[in-house]
């Protein structure tokens, strides 16, 4: 599922950033990041050593509130995107990664994890709008591609553990 | 002690030291053996200066012992040079006049000052670390060193210099699953100028692992259009379980151009079962991080061919009967590889 998601991210990703037009669609740019009160993001960087000892619970359960946040952002994004195009193609993939958080719910339930309690996830300032749309964007989905990069690992981590028990 | 214009001097160093410091001590301690370095850029007019003479001093000049062929102009204790190129490089001494005592050597050596350098960066430990490397396009000539620095996410990381490759370095990555990109600095730097170059990239597109190792081929018995291949990841990739590899496997006869490829996910080992039979094959793998990054040059090429049938040995029986006066006629059977030999008893009248 994140293979296929990746898949699809990159192709939104391409279309996004030319829609952003310059500097968002030049060749290595970077934005600078806004800080976390600004646009609260789930990070999938961590350190190398935590990442290797995190028990399965907790590992699913990072995975799983991160997606619940960037869900929601990138719902928020396709709301104030005003290409067409663009809106179908972002709601159409949060169908996906709705999907995926869903799988990750179910397996919790099945090992017998708790969920954490559905609260109102937000990304933007106070009233969940974004602050800056186009470096809010470029972020999102920037962090988005990290986890479903890294959630492939977890999930080969959590497979080999599993069948280790 | 002195004899003459001949000035003996030693100098003797305890610990080895670095020909640049050898060099520094033998200058201090005796000018006129070693002498001090002038570096001056290649095209460029050049003055030399012989060593804190007066304006009005006569002096003449030797370079490398020898009279000075190209063209010069003497100013009092300097000697001029026009439009230097490596031609020019020498050990210049000038002798003060009338006496010629030697006042001063002067090791000129002529470069040019550094351009950007070429900077590219790898990681095939991943996910410990990577290596950047780096190297001048054109030659300068005369000594250059180079200084790199590593930025991501802000912060300045810890560079370590590689201790058998001058241009290349070592960092370790921070953390894993990064979204900031890392940015990489390197300055090159000589007596004559710096000239700097950066690259930026992010985690996961530096990401090439080493070839996969010890690829073996070997034929199955009874099996003639088989072949078991086996490798290993390769041994610079730190962490197997938690980073798998996916493998790619290219096969083809040697008298074939096309190859056939495989590709495989976490197994180090392939059965072919299309080969031609009695043909020589040759086999490579390559291996990639499951998710980023690029593919690893090939493995080392192995031959190997499937099992062929041996040819069957055909036996001949010979009944064992004593024979007295009977007649012996060799009659060769249609096998080539044994006569028979047939004998035929005649009962004797």
């Amino acid at each position: 599922m994140t293979k296929y998601l990746e898949y699809q991210l990159k192709e939104i990703k391409d279309t996004y950033l030319s829609y952003l037009g310059p500097p968002f669609n030049e060749k290595d740019f970077s934005p600078p990041r806004p800080n976390t009160t600004a646009l609260s993001l789930p990070s999938a960087a961590t350190r190398l050593e935590l990442w290797r000892g995190l028990e399965n619970r907790a590992r699913l359960a990072q995975n799983q509130r991160a997606y619940s946040v960037l869900l929601a952002a990138v719902r928020e994004l396709a709301r104030s995107t005003l290409c067409p195009y663009l809106q179908t193609s972002l709601l159409h993939f949060c169908t996906g990664l709705d999907g995926l958080l869903g799988s990750i719910s179910g397996l919790m339930t099945t090992l017998g994890y708790a969920l954490p309690p559905p609260s109102a996830v937000s990304v933007g300032g106070s009233d969940g709008e974004l602050q800056e749309p186009r470096r809010d964007g470029f972020w999102i989905l920037r962090e988005l591609q990290s986890w479903l990069w890294r959630s492939a690992k977890d999930f080969n981590r959590l497979k080999k553990r599993l069948r280790a028990h | 002690p002195r004899q003459g214009s001949i000035f003996y001097c030693s100098v003797i160093s305890e610990a080895e030291q670095p020909a640049v410091i050898i060099n520094a001590l033998i200058f201090r301690l005796c000018p006129f053996l070693v002498g001090r370095i002038q570096y001056e850029r290649m095209g460029s007019d050049v003055t030399m200066q012989c060593g804190s003479l007066d304006n009005d001093a006569s002096v003449s000049w030797k370079v490398n012992g020898t009279d000075i062929k190209a063209r010069h102009r003497l100013e009092g204790p300097r000697l001029l040079l026009t439009q230097v190129d490596l031609g020019h490089n020498g050990l210049y001494s000038c002798f003060q006049n009338p006496h010629g005592e030697r006042r001063d050597t002067i090791n000129l050596r002529i470069g040019t000052a550094p351009r950007e350098p070429t900077v590219t960066c790898r990681s095939n430990t991943y996910p410990k670390g990577f290596y950047c490397s780096w190297h001048q396009q054109h030659s300068t000539y005369i000594p250059t060193e180079f200084e790199v620095d590593v930025h991501h996410n802000q912060r300045a990381l810890e560079v370590q210099r590689d201790p058998v490759h001058k241009n290349r370095c070592h960092v370790r990555f921070p953390e894993v699953f990064s979204s900031f990109p890392y940015r990489v600095n390197v300055t090159a730097i000589n007596d004559l100028g710096r000239a700097s170059a950066a690259i930026s990239f992010e985690e996961s597109n530096i990401v090439k692992p080493d070839p996969p190792e010890r690829v073996v081929a070997t034929p199955i018995p009874n099996n003639v259009r088989r072949l078991e291949v086996t490798w290993n990841s390769p041994s610079t990739w730190p962490d197997v379980d938690n980073f798998p590899l996916k493998y790619f496997l290219r096969y083809r006869p040697l008298i074939r151009d096309q190859w056939q490829h495989v590709e495989l996910s976490d197994s180090t080992s392939h059965t072919i079962t299309d080969a031609y039979a009695g043909k020589e094959y040759i086999i490579q793998v390559a291996a990639k991080d499951t998710e980023i990054g690029t593919w690893s040059d090939w493995s080392v090429a192995v031959h190997a061919t499937p099992w062929i049938e041996e040819p069957k040995q055909i036996t001949s029986t010979t009944e064992a009967d004593p024979v007295i006066g009977g007649l012996i006629s060799l009659k060769p059977v249609p096998t080539a590889q044994t006569m028979a030999l047939t004998i035929t008893t005649h009962k004797i009248k």
